[in-house]
C-alpha cells in the first residue's frame, strides 16, 4: 500500500476522473487489437468495425438494418436471370489520398482477391475471396462510373455480400504504394481517414472533411484494444473511454443505473445452437432431437445465463427479418413432454452422450455457463451429458473430424439474408469437413427449398421458400435451437446518437459529442 | 572468471536453439492451425487447404523448421501471419514497455523484499514480522490477475486516483507523470508474489547469518548495531537472496504476460497472447525467442554478480 501510495504521489495530478477530454475526441474499447486494417484481409469484429469507417462497399446498410440500401454505388441493376450485376458509381468522390474513386478502383479492389494472376493478388492472404466472391466470372469496367459484374451462376445473396467488408473499395494507387504493407496503411473514401496506430496502444482516426455524405460530428476516433473486461469497463466508468461493447451479461446490472453511463442494446444478426450429429445414434430419431428440444429451457438461459442479453431463438433465421417465419414459436419447455417422446423413441430409460463446448470463441457468448444449463435440463429428462471444454482453436479442428456428438456454436452473418446462414449451415452440400455444416442432417426437400430460394432473385419468392424451409426444420429438428445475441455496449453521457448495428459493426460516424 | 564467462555465452546459442524447437513443436502439435482460427466456424475445406498452402502449413514440419530457422540466423524472424509486419520490429516495439514493467517490479520487489525481511529478521516474532509473514501467504498464492483487478477496482474504480489501463493517457500525455501514473497498478500486481518471496527468504538468512560468531564479535567490538545488520549481516546473507531475485526477474518475465493482459499494458506479453490465440507461429516463436534470450542474459547475470559478492566464487 505504500507503495501504491507514493505512485499515486508522485503522479498526482495526471490522473484520475478529471482526466481532460479534448472536445471532438472518442474514445473506443475495442475487446482486442484489430489484426490488420485491409478488410480482404481479416475474418474479426475488431478488425472490420475499425476498417468500415475507413473504407465502403459499393452496397451498404442503413444506420438501423441489414437491408439494402446505395453506397458507394448510386444505383443497381439485376440482368440475365442473375448473372449480371450493373453497378452506377457515386460521381465526384474521392480516396483519402486525393485520387479519384471510379470504375477501375472497384476493378481492382475485386481482382486482387479472385484473380491468382493479378500483380497484387500475391500480396496478401483473402481467406474468404472464395466463400463471398467465388460466383464472380468476371469484373469489367464499362465505363468511367459504370461497373459489371458477371457470374458464373446466379447467387440471390450477391448483392449482402457485396454489402460486406471484405467487398470495401480501396484506393489502387495506395495499394501499389504500400504493397504488401498496404494493410498497415488503409486508404479508402469513408467518413474517416487512418492517422497512425501505435501498436498495442491505440489507432487514431481523423474526420474525412471531403466525406461524399458530408462530413461527420466527431473530430477524432481513438480506439484502444482492452482485453480485460474488467478494465474496460472501469475505463468507461473513469472517462477514459467513450464507448465500449461486448459488456458481459454480470455488469448489466451494475452499469444500468450508473449516473455516467448509458447502457445500449441491439439484436443483432446471429444465432446460437447445440448442434447434433444427426448421423449418429440415437440422434438420428426425429424424436429423440425433439425430446432434447423440449427438455431445454432456453428462456432460463437467456434470463439468468445471458441476464437478457439473448432472444430465444425458434429456429436459425432472425425473428422479424424478411426471410423469418413469422408463424414460428420456440419449442416450449416441456421436460414431461420430452420424457414422453424419448419413451416413445425407445429410450425411457436414457441414455449418456458427449457435449464439446469451446472456452470462448467468436460469437459464443457464456459457452461454457450456457452448456452447464443444458446438461442439467437434458439430465432431468434422462440424458446423462459428460461437457468437454476445448480451447477456440482446437475445437473447431475437432469438429472436423465428425465424431462430435453434441456440440456448442454459433453463426455471426451479420446481416439478415437467409442464404448466408441456412445454406451454409443446413444444406446437405455443406457437410462437415467440406463445409460447415456439423450437424450432418439431410432432407431432400429443405435442401431442394435452400437450393431454389439461392437461384430466385425475387425476394418475395425467396422469403416464401425459406419459410417453408424452416417449418421443415422446426418439425425435424437438427440442432436443438436456443437464442440469438442481443448486443450490449455502454456509452458515456457525452455520446448523442449512437445504437448497435445488428451487423455487430460500430457505427460512430453518427455520433456528435456533447 | 572470464573464461567461464565466455563459456556461459557459447551456451546461449544451444539453449536458444533448445527453446525454439520445444515451442515450435508446442505450437505446431497442438490442435488447431492458423488457417482453422482465421476462418473460423464459416470455413469451407478448400478455402482452409488454399489458405494453409499460401501460409506453408502443408509442408513436413521439419522442412517448415529448417525454414524458419534459415531465416532466424540471418536476424529475420519471418512476417507476422496476420498483422503483415515484419515479427523483429513487432516485438523490439513492444519489448520496451514490458522491460519498464519487469523491470519496475523487479526493483520494486528487491528493495521492498529486502528491506522487509531485513526489518522481520532483527525484531522476530514482532508484529511487523507476523504481518509480513501473513502478507507473505497472501502474496504468494493470489493469482496475478485476481489481484489486478481488485487492485484496479480499489484505486481507479472507487477512490479514482489511478488509471485502469494502457501505458500513456489516450489523449495523449505521454511524459514520465503520466507513464508512471499508468505503471503503478500494474507493476505492483506483479511484484506483489515476488516480493513476499524474496522478504521470507531474506528474513531466514538473515537470521541464520545474525546467528554467527562474526556478528557476535562485531557486536563486542562495539560496532554500532545498523552497521552490524548491514554490513556484515546483509551482505553475508546477499548470495542466495540474489539467486532468488536472478530466479524472480525470469519469473516476471513470464508473469508480465497475464498482468500485461490484465491492465493492456503494450508489451510482449500481450502481443504473444494475441499470437498464440491466433497461432501466429512466426509472431509467438519470434516473442519467445526474445523473452527466451532476455531470461538467459539475466541468468549469466546473476552468476556475474555473485563473483562480485563474495570473492571466494572468483578465486574458483
Amino acid at each position: 500500500m505504500w507503495i501504491a501510495a507514493s505512485f499515486v504521489l508522485l503522479a498526482r495530478g495526471s490522473v484520475g476522473p478529471t482526466a481532460a477530454q479534448p472536445a471532438g475526441t472518442l474514445v473506443v474499447g475495442a475487446v482486442a487489437e484489430p489484426v490488420n486494417l485491409d478488410a480482404a484481409q481479416v475474418t474479426d469484429f475488431n478488425s472490420t468495425r475499425v476498417i468500415r469507417r475507413i473504407t465502403e462497399a459499393l452496397v451498404a446498410f442503413p444506420d438501423d438494418s441489414t437491408q439494402l440500401v446505395p453506397g458507394l454505388a448510386e444505383s443497381w441493376t439485376v440482368g440475365r436471370d442473375g448473372l449480371a450485376y450493373t453497378f452506377k458509381l457515386r460521381k465526384g468522390v474521392r480516396f483519402h489520398d486525393g485520387t479519384p474513386f471510379n470504375a477501375e478502383a472497384v476493378k481492382f479492389s475485386f481482382e486482387r482477391q479472385i484473380d491468382p494472376n493479378h500483380p497484387f493478388n500475391k500480396l496478401g492472404k483473402y481467406p474468404f475471396a472464395s466463400f463471398n466472391f467465388g460466383t464472380i466470372k468476371s469484373v469489367e469496367a464499362v465505363d468511367e462510373h459504370t461497373v459489371q459484374f458477371v457470374m458464373k451462376e446466379p447467387r440471390a445473396s450477391f448483392l449482402t455480400i457485396m454489402a460486406g467488408a471484405a467487398a470495401n473499395i480501396v484506393s489502387p494507387t495506395a495499394v501499389k504504394k504500400w504493397g504488401a504493407d498496404y494493410p498497415n496503411h488503409p486508404v479508402g473514401t469513408g467518413p474517416f481517414r487512418f492517422v497512425s496506430w501505435d501498436r498495442g496502444q491505440r489507432i487514431v482516426l481523423e474526420k474525412n472533411p471531403d466525406y461524399w455524405k458530408g462530413p461527420v460530428k466527431v473530430e477524432r476516433v481513438i480506439v484502444r484494444p482492452i482485453v480485460e473486461d474488467q478494465a474496460r469497463l472501469t475505463e468507461l466508468l473513469t472517462g477514459n473511454l467513450d464507448l465500449a461493447v461486448n459488456l458481459p451479461p454480470d455488469f448489466i446490472a451494475q452499469l444500468e443505473n450508473h449516473p455516467k453511463v448509458t447502457v445500449l442494446r441491439g439484436q443483432g444478426a446471429h444465432v446460437w445452437y447445440l448442434g447434433i450429429n444427426n448421423q449418429k445414434k440415437p440422434f438420428d430419431d426425429k424424436r429423440v432431437r425433439q425430446a432434447m428440444n423440449y427438455a431445454v429451457n432456453k428462456e432460463a438461459i437467456v434470463r439468468d445465463v445471458l441476464k437478457g442479453t439473448g432472444l430465444a431463438s425458434a429456429g436459425p433465421v432472425l425473428p422479424g427479418t424478411w426471410g423469418a417465419e413469422p408463424g414460428l414459436k420456440p419449442y416450449p419447455y416441456d421436460p414431461d413432454r420430452a420424457r414422453k417422446l424419448l419413451a416413445e423413441a425407445g429410450h425411457a430409460a436414457g441414455f449418456s452422450t458427449t457435449l464439446w463446448v469451446p472456452e470462448s470463441g467468436s460469437g459464443m457468448q457464456s459457452p461454457v455457463a450456457m452448456a452447464t444449463v443444458i446438461q442439467s435440463n437434458l439430465k432431468a429428462v434422462g440424458i446423462n451429458v459428460a461437457l468437454q471444454t476445448m480451447e477456440w482453436g482446437a475445437f473447431l479442428a475437432k469438429l472436423r473430424t465428425k465424431e462430435q456428438e453434441l456440440f456448442a456454436l454459433s453463426w455471426a452473418a451479420g446481416n439478415e439474408d437467409p442464404d448466408l446462414v441456412v445454406y451454409p449451415l443446413l444444406h446437405s452440400s455443406q457437410w462437415t469437413p467440406g463445409g460447415p455444416y456439423r450437424a450432418l442432417y439431410k432432407n431432400a426437400r429443405l435442401d431442394d427449398l435452400l437450393q431454389q430460394a439461392r437461384l430466385v432473385t425475387d425476394q418475395g419468392k425467396r422469403a416464401e421458400l425459406y419459410r417453408q424451409a424452416q417449418r421443415i426444420l422446426v418439425d425435424d429438428p437438427p440442432w436443438i435451437f436456443i437464442d440469438h445475441e442481443i448486443q450490449v455496449g455502454a456509452v458515456s453521457k457525452r455520446v448523442q446518437g449512437f445504437t448497435l448495428h445488428p451487423s455487430f459493426d460500430l457505427r460512430v460516424e453518427t455520433i456528435s459529442l456533447k | 572468471m572470464r573464461t567461464y564467462l565466455v563459456r556461459r555465452l557459447l551456451l546461449v546459442g544451444p539453449v536458444l536453439l533448445g527453446v525454439s524447437v520445444v515451442v515450435f513443436m508446442v505450437l505446431h502439435l497442438s490442435p488447431g492451425d492458423p488457417a482453422e482460427i482465421m476462418l473460423g466456424p464459416q470455413a469451407t475445406k478448400e478455402d482452409l487447404e488454399r489458405l494453409r498452402t499460401e501460409l506453408g502449413l502443408t509442408e513436413p514440419l521439419p522442412v517448415q523448421y529448417a525454414r524458419w530457422l534459415g531465416h532466424v540466423v540471418q536476424g529475420d524472424l519471418g512476417r507476422s501471419l496476420w498483422m503483415k509486419r515484419p515479427v523483429l520490429g513487432e516485438v523490439l516495439g513492444r519489448f520496451q514497455a514490458t522491460l519498464i514493467l519487469t523491470g519496475t517490479a523487479l526493483l520494486l520487489s528487491t528493495v521492498g523484499g529486502i528491506a522487509l525481511g531485513v526489518a522481520s529478521a532483527t525484531r522476530p516474532n514482532s508484529l511487523l514480522d507476523r504481518l509480513s509473514a501473513v502478507a507473505s501467504l497472501f502474496g504468494a498464492s493470489m493469482p496475478v490477475f485476481w489481484l489486478g483487478i481488485v487492485l484496479m477496482v480499489i484505486f481507479a474504480l472507487w477512490l479514482g486516483w489511478l488509471p485502469a489501463s494502457g501505458m500513456y493517457s489516450p489523449y495523449g500525455g505521454g511524459d514520465l507523470r503520466d507513464l508512471l501514473a499508468h505503471l503503478a497498478l500494474p507493476a505492483i500486481t506483479l511484484a506483489a508474489a515476488s516480493v513476499t518471496i524474496v522478504a521470507r527468504l531474506t528474513r531466514s538468512t538473515m537470521l541464520e547469518t545474525l546467528g554467527q560468531d562474526y556478528i557476535r564479535t562485531a557486536r563486542a567490538k562495539g560496532v554500532v548495531e545498523r552497521l552490524v545488520v548491514l554490513r556484515h549481516g546483509l551482505r553475508n546473507a546477499l548470495i542466495p537472496i540474489v539467486t532468488v531475485v536472478g530466479v524472480q526477474a525470469g519469473y516476471l518475465l513470464g508473469g508480465a504476460v497475464l498482468t500485461e493482459t490484465v491492465f493492456a499494458w503494450p508489451g510482449v506479453g500481450t502481443l504473444m497472447v494475441q499470437g498464440i490465440l491466433a497461432r501466429d507461429f512466426p509472431l509467438v516463436q519470434g516473442c519467445v525467442l526474445v523473452v527466451a534470450l532476455c531470461f538467459v542474459l539475466v541468468n549469466l547475470a546473476v552468476d556475474a554478480l555473485y563473483a562480485w559478492f563474495d570473492p571466494r566464487i572468483r578465486l574458483e
